[in-house]
């Protein structure tokens, strides 16, 4: 048994030493800074994908452009510009806020501000119907009471 | 009845969603708004695909209205839009082809021989129709990336100062001709 898990352990040390192989890096900060470049970025091709996944041509072009900006010494944001000037906000998976895509944002705030609106209106409105008189307090006593000598008898 | 419209309400949203969603059964995700329109071409210094010696720049291209269109024999769409792009061609629009080309990575195939390759493209255009005044070689597919190409066939279209107007993904058949290109062509000949 023991075996069988050093066996696996292996297996996996093995894989995780060809990813990096793979792609040469200067330090390890570009290292972090490749992948996460490649996976917040869009595969235009298949398009649920983000090029570190995707298999397509234009995934594997897009990930070796990644990589030589990232090796020289381009920002994060200077990466996604780049390929946003080619590739178009579709590329990159987070959407900037411009007049086409506030909806996105303010729809959300929205629901939940209006949803919330409602609540407190409708409770207030509840509120004030419920007022309470001396009758009430009669009808009440009188109510118990009545309930008393049913339950005696 | 100011009840009644607030129970309406639920049924209200629920048919705004099925609108909402009905139209997106006949979106087509492949339509991409890329980057470049309304900028000139990207420089580059590409060599043709049948002569090595010749090679083409973006500033070769300028002075006339034309037509990019990035295809490879190894795509079907492309082998299917040829016909319509060679008369095209006869009409008079001005077609350059950007050879887009997969087998040269080792990353894919690896096998690649530019003899066989050119065989290859002389037979299918002889066969097909050639609507190209030349072809445009990317092997390793810097052109494509700088013009966000994400496969083949794309077209662009490009006027006389080199300014791209138009960049469309898939064929080119006459409904995309008509409701795209010709609105445009037309507007650029006056």
């Amino acid at each position: 048994m023991r075996l069988i898990i050093f066996l696996a352990s292996l297996l996996m040390t093995f894989s995780v030493f060809a990813q990096q192989d793979k792609y040469q890096f200067d330090n390890d900060e570009q290292a972090v800074r490749f992948s996460e470049l490649t996976k917040e970025l869009r595969c235009p091709k298949c398009q649920n994908q983000n090029i570190a996944d995707s298999d397509a041509v234009v995934a594997k072009d897009l990930r070796d452009k990644v990589l030589a900006l990232v090796k020289d010494g381009k920002t994060k944001d200077e990466v996604i510009e780049y390929m946003i000037d080619r590739y178009g906000y579709f590329v990159h998976y987070e959407p900037p806020v411009t007049p086409a895509t506030l909806v996105l944002w303010v729809l959300p705030v929205l629901i939940v501000v209006l949803g919330f609106g409602f609540i407190v209106i409708r409770q207030r409105k509840a509120s004030v119907k419920q007022t309470w008189t001396h009758e009430d307090e009669a009808l009440l006593a009188k109510l118990i009471k009545q309930n008393q000598r049913q339950e005696q008898s | 009845m100011n009840r009644k419209l607030l129970a309406l309400a639920p049924l209200l949203v629920f048919v705004l969603l099925c609108v909402f969603l009905y139209q997106g059964l006949f979106a087509n995700p492949r339509e991409l708004q890329t980057g470049r329109i309304g900028h000139t071409m990207p420089t580059f210094n590409l060599p043709d695909l049948m002569d090595e010696s010749k090679r083409w720049t973006d500033a070769d291209l300028k002075g006339e209205v034309y037509l990019l269109n990035v295809w490879g024999t190894w795509c079907p769409t492309c082998l299917a839009e040829l016909g319509y792009l060679t008369e095209l061609r006869e009409q008079g629009v001005k077609i350059i082809g950007l050879y887009y080309e997969q087998g040269y990575d080792p990353d894919f195939d690896g096998q690649f021989d530019i003899n066989a390759l050119r065989e290859d493209v002389t037979s299918m255009l002889n066969r097909a129709g050639d609507p190209y005044q030349f072809n445009i070689l990317d092997l390793k597919r810097t052109l494509a990336l700088d013009l966000g190409v994400s496969g083949a066939p794309e077209t662009f279209l490009v006027d006389k100062q080199g300014t791209i107007l138009l960049h469309h993904t898939g064929d080119i058949n006459p409904r995309v001709w008509r409701s795209k290109f010709a609105p445009l062509m037309q507007e650029l000949q006056q």
